[in-house]
């Protein structure tokens, strides 16, 4: 193998061992043995509250990603859609009706709007994750238009729309296809981005309950006894880590490979 | 250049118009108000119903958003719910504690993440690029969270170097309380900047007028410094506009760690006790401040490099 396909692979596992563990974790039938406060008992010990490390990790990942990747995938239905349409319309007004008020929500600090929601739903999985959607709808609208611009103005959509193709055909078929290239290189990051943020809110205690198993929320609850019992933190901060960076890379890939596409295009 | 910087500050006076309608309805939606939330133990219905009104709030939404916004317009931001000061006190008192964060995070970040991203655009694919490339990717994927766990473990508990939390005092006056906040904060922001200096360092470079100078003779250099810098500072200062996003979102998880009494701190308490004028007032002075670095961005921006159609 290459150098380059053997840190894809790296990349690629990065990802895959907490994915794995936070949709497998839970359906393990593993027995969880509550013992003394950051004791050394199980294979990881026990966090602050005397709770098996390792338990706490197999049901905890859920939550922490799962949060994250519904947000993205609700920020691309919502914002892909707003984007395709701004593109593909030939009427300026609807264009600009949808882009420009997204313009204006773009300074809005994501945290802080997330903060809010997050305190006001208590505990609500669901309002964090449409919130951390919220923020990112303006940013991937404009991503979408700017990349599907090209494709929906060309001689290909013309021709599909002369021979009365549907709109879904046209739009998700073609010039959907073209903005795949830019959209996963995107998704790293902002699947990152979200993680950061539904992690975030977790932490300060402004989302799920303080004793909840999720990843970030552990990192938060067991952070005085680093010293006592570093699996309780190292282990979910590691797991959360290796996701994110793992992305990270394999987005920084696919730049670089859409880059050299491009470049031998020319 | 002119008609420019003017249909900008149109954009933002508008922006600030709905910025204010947005933080007045998300704060109002919050579920429970400050009335029920501290004396449903102690009073009876009727009289949380009598307090209600006293707050204001029994009237309908668009009067008090009225109410609200021209006190704003005033100056006066209304008074907290829990405290019963001014907020415009617990703006002035915690802002400090921020400002002086974000600022002195800035004065290492920017003029390190320039010359990072220009050393490793001027070798572009090199080994020195790769390295450095490598060490921000990694770098950037690190919650703050985590990067504040650690650093607080080692050097405070581990080895008693640094405060591990606020222990009242000046942050000005004993800047061993800065160290470890900066240093968390540091980390993301100087991989995110870094990277957009190096890609615009890199096009730059490549591009048809960098060739014809070169061509002509112009030192290195003058170079670097006079043609590549401005058109390679374009997308550092858009980004370092989005970095405020970052940074804030920073500053917020490294308060609370830290127990830094500032803005973040004042927001959560606020949020948390449903001090609903302190979070209304608090969120507005931040969708501001958001608002000016962005308006301020695409100023500098248009001025390094004129463009006329910066704006659809």
């Amino acid at each position: 193998m290459s150098p380059r396909s053997v840190r894809g692979w790296f990349a690629a596992a990065l990802v895959m061992v907490p994915l794995v563990v936070a949709v497998l974790g839970p359906l393990l039938p593993y027995d969880a043995r509550p013992g003394l406060p950051y004791s050394s008992e199980g294979a990881l010990g026990t966090d602050g509250l005397g709770r098996d490390v390792l338990g706490l990790l197999l049901v905890g990942g859920r939550s922490a990603l799962g949060m994250a990747i519904g947000a993205v995938v609700l920020a691309y239905v919502v914002g892909g859609l707003i984007g395709l349409t701004a593109a593909s319309t030939r009427h300026r007004w609807l264009d600009e009706g949808m882009m420009r008020p997204l313009d204006v929500l773009l300074p809005l600090p994501s945290l802080l709007v997330i903060s809010v929601v997050a305190v006001g739903w208590r505990a609500s999985a669901l309002a964090i994750t449409v919130a951390v959607a919220m923020v990112n709808v303006p940013t991937v609208a404009r991503l979408v238009r700017a990349a599907a611009l090209d494709a929906a103005s060309g001689p290909v959509v013309e021709a599909l729309r002369m021979q009365r193709e549907s709109w879904c055909t046209i739009q998700l078929g073609y010039v959907g296809r073209s903005v795949l290239g830019p959209v996963a290189a995107d998704l790293g990051t902002r699947i990152t981005l979200a993680v950061f943020l539904v992690a975030s809110v977790n932490f300060l205690g402004l989302g799920l309950s303080p004793t909840a198993p999720d990843w970030a929320v552990s990192v938060s609850r067991n952070r005085e006894g680093l010293l006592l019992q570093p699996w309780s933190v190292l282990a979910p901060a590691l797991l959360l880590v290796s996701f994110t960076l793992g992305f990270n890379l394999l987005a920084d890939r696919l730049v670089h490979r859409s880059r050299r596409l491009v470049d031998s295009a020319r | 250049m002119r008609s420019y910087a003017a249909q900008r500050a149109g954009l933002a006076v508008v922006q600030l118009a709905v910025l204010s309608v947005l933080v007045f309805v998300l704060t109002s939606l919050l579920p429970g108000d400050a009335a029920d939330l501290r004396f449903t133990e102690t009073l009876t219905p009727s009289q949380v119903a009598a307090l209600r009104g006293e707050l204001g709030l029994d009237q309908p939404p668009v009067e008090r958003f009225v109410h609200w916004l021209g006190n704003v317009l005033t100056g006066d931001l209304g008074t907290s719910l829990i405290s019963g000061g001014p907020v415009v006190d617990i703006v002035r008192h915690s802002i400090g504690a921020t400002l002086v964060l974000t600022l002195a995070t800035l004065a290492i970040v920017v003029p390190l993440a320039v010359a990072l991203g220009i050393v490793m655009g001027t070798r572009e694919n090199g080994r020195v690029d790769r390295t450095i490339t490598s060490i921000t990717l990694a770098l950037s994927a690190i919650p703050d969270f985590v990067i504040a766990v650690v650093l607080v473990a080692v050097f405070s508990l581990k080895l008693g170097w640094l405060p591990a939390t606020w222990i009242g005092g000046n942050l000005l006056s004993s800047p061993a309380l800065l160290i470890l906040p900066i240093a968390v904060l540091f980390g993301r922001t100087v991989c995110l900047l870094s990277r957009q200096v190096r890609a615009g360092t890199v096009a730059a470079l490549n591009a048809e007028y960098v060739t014809q100078a070169r061509r002509l003779g112009i030192p290195r250099r003058q170079l670097l410094l006079r043609h590549v810098l401005p058109n390679a500072a374009v997308p550092g200062v858009q980004e370092l506009a989005r970095t405020g996003d970052t940074l804030l979102g920073g500053v917020l998880v490294v308060e609370a760690i830290f127990a830094i009494p500032g803005f973040a701190t004042a927001l959560v308490d606020g949020v948390e006790t449903r001090d609903i004028p302190t979070v209304q007032g608090l969120t507005l002075v931040l969708a501001i401040a958001a608002l000016l670095i962005n308006l301020g961005a695409d100023l500098v921006c248009n001025r390094l490099v004129p463009r006329t159609a910066l704006l659809r």
